[in-house]
């Protein structure tokens, strides 16, 4: 019940990822032994960034094969780490591979499992979480019993955690044959997200998101320049996509992406249910609409009542200004 | 192409979700149960591969309690599959997705299956757990997030891309395998209404799987306190507008610096 808790980490340009610190941070929180484990071409590079937060035993499987093979071929090494620390918790930040990994290892290693978490606690018979579901119009807290629990965070739900440098020790994890079915599967390519100016939509911190109010794709600027602007992520309404005016990767919503950022504007966007409960998990939500009896406001944190063309430009130039751009 | 599509019935999108009254779940009295979000997805797709590759059928596989997951199944059957299967989930009360994976993966490695269609993660629970560990239990590779997938004849593979944090893979993977579906269509394809009554009487597979104790258990299900409506800013020009939402964005709300 008591064995240590595992952080799967995650590397990109050479370093953790925030998702990773974010699961470092939690583990911390803990209060038990943290290890981590890392694997993939360069694995053994993440053993110092690891021991910058205070985590100190790092299990790497540095091998190449695995980060182009399926996710399932880091199950094995992951399972001898868990085995050979007497683990009890593996947290993983809220990533896609993070996701998919608890849900393998929930198989793999007998353990009961949970995603998008965004409160954790130690019980006596195991752990607690909560997470929102139904698209953040409900949460839930459910306990994960047993011995074992998977864990992944949701993004941006926790900080990152203060430094604690020390010198880690790296212990080598050999990932053997990869099983038949998995060799076969074949990464044909990789290519960069395409990211316009700003961050992907789903792991942004700020969404910027236009709607039929901006009349034409000729005004769509006006949205991207406020996203830019804000260093954030551009999005749109489902009536912009289906006009074309911006592809269906830019859409909130239902039948879209669901956001959760800190800080959601919403531009010409009226708030209808099916816009809504892609993007109402957002921490703060600001709607900007000439109509005051727009649904869009019942949902909004803070309004703007007035003509986008005129507010939205003078918001740009205000958020330059303070952010001395 | 044997394709098999794991369903689960939710909440149609409109519903007022409340808590039961012991206030562990949600209280599904009255609440009507669809197919829909990435599922509804899951079965376009599985239609549009039907239809493109000669000789496929697709089979709808549900875990969950009666009777709406046989609702679901029908609509299913309605909108083109060929085959459902109800796998009951009587007496499992704890809305866990291992366990939903456990009960599908039993009907799932008696069945043939090529290709096993999912959504990336289900309108309700939202996990996402359920493809990747369905990909273990039957000793196949797994993927979620995956969009544009298309049947390669020549290569005998499916080849998709998934958008991932760190960027866009492409993928060639022979079958079989098990796919969560991020692609969302706008217009999915409705039943027609001679398809929804002959729905009706379609037969439908029942199995009852195993008893499991399941691993994670609801204790609190809770709303968030109701948005009390915008405070809007009032000004004179929009000068004043943005220095104040700006203001007000960096000093109380603190989103940016
Ligand atoms: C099954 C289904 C799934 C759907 N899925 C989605 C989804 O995923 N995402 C989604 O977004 N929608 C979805 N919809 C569509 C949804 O119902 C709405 O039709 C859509 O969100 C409306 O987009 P909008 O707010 O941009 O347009 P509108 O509803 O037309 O709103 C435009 C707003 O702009 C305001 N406006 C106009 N001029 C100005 C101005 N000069 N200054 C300021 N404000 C102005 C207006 O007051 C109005 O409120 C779905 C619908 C269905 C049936
Ligand atoms: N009870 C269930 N019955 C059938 N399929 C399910 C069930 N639960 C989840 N699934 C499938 O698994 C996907 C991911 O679900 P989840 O892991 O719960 O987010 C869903 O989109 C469904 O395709």
């Amino acid at each position: 019940m008591t064995g240590p808790t595992v952080v799967v980490g995650e590397v990109a340009d050479g370093h953790l990822t925030g998702p990773t610190l974010e699961a470092i941070g939690v583990a911390r929180a803990l209060g038990r032994p943290t290890v981590g484990f890392v694997a993939g071409a360069h694995a053994r590079s993440a053993g110092p960034e690891f021991a910058r937060y205070g985590v100190l035993e790092v299990y790497v499987a540095d091998d190449a094969r695995l980060d182009s093979a399926p996710g399932g071929a880091r199950v094995g090494p992951l399972r001898e780490v868990l085995a050979s620390t007497g683990a009890s918790v593996v947290l993983a930040g809220g990533t896609t591979n993070g996701r998919e990994l608890v849900g393998r290892i929930a198989i793999a290693w007998d353990a009961a499992a949970a995603t998008g978490v965004t409160e954790l606690a130690a019980v006596e018979d195991g752990v607690r979480v909560r997470r929102p579901i139904f698209g953040g119009r409900a949460t839930e807290s459910r306990r994960l019993t047993g011995e074992r629990q998977a864990i992944a965070l949701r993004p941006h739900a926790f900080p990152s955690p203060a430094e604690s440098p020390g010198t880690p020790h790296l212990h080598e994890v050999s990932p053997g044959a990869l099983p038949a079915p998995l060799a076969a599967a074949e990464r044909t390519g990789v290519a960069p997200t395409v990211r316009g100016a700003g961050p992907g939509l789903t792991d942004a911190s700020i969404v910027v998101s236009g709607g039929r109010g901006l009349r034409g794709p000729e005004n769509f600027h006006l949205v991207e320049e406020l996203a830019a602007a804000l260093g954030a992520a551009v999005g749109a309404s489902r009536a912009v996509t289906d006009a074309g005016w911006r592809p269906t990767s830019f859409q909130v919503g239902q039948t879209g992406r669901a956001v959760s950022p800190q800080l959601y504007v919403a531009v010409g966007i009226s708030g209808a249910i099916q816009h809504i409960v892609g993007m109402i998990s957002s921490r703060v939500i600001v709607a900007i609409n000439s109509d005051a009896s727009a649904p869009i406001f019942k949902v909004a944190d803070y309004g703007v009542v007035g003509d986008l063309f005129q507010i939205v430009p003078a918001l740009t130039a205000e958020v330059r200004r303070v952010r001395g751009l | 192409m044997e394709i098999v599509v794991c369903v689960k019935p939710v909440p149609d999108a409109e519903t007022r979700l409340r808590a039961a009254a012991d206030g562990k779940t949600l209280d599904a009295e009255g609440v009507k149960f669809v197919l829909a979000g990435y599922d509804e997805s899951a079965v376009e797709q599985a239609l549009l591969l039907k239809e493109s590759i000669p000789g496929s059928k697709v089979h709808a596989i549900a875990y969950g309690p009666a009777p709406r997951t046989e609702e679901v199944l029908r609509a299913a059957i309605a909108l083109g599959c060929d085959q459902a299967t109800w796998v009951d989930a009587a007496g499992d009360s704890s809305g866990d997705p291992v366990t939903a994976a456990r009960a599908l993966a039993g009907v799932l490695a008696g069945v043939p299956r090529d290709l096993v269609l999912l959504g990336k993660q289900a309108g309700d629970d939202e996990s996402g757990i359920v493809p990747a560990a369905l990909g273990q239990l039957l000793g196949v590779p797994d993927f979620s997030c995956v969009v544009d997938l298309r049947w390669d004849p020549a290569g005998t593979r499916f080849r998709f891309q998934r958008p991932v944090e760190t960027g866009v893979e492409s993928w060639a993977v022979p079958t079989p395998l098990v796919i969560g579906l991020q692609q969302a269509w706008n217009d999915p394809r409705t039943a027609k209404l001679p398809a929804i009554l002959k729905s009706r009487k379609a037969p439908i597979g029942r199995t009852t799987p195993a008893s499991a104790s399941a691993h994670s258990l609801p204790e609190k299900f809770e709303l968030p306190p109701p948005r009390t409506g915008a405070r809007l800013i009032e000004y004179k020009t929009p000068q004043e507008a943005a220095e104040k939402l700006v203001r007000v964005l960096r000093e109380e709300a603190k989103v940016f610096p």
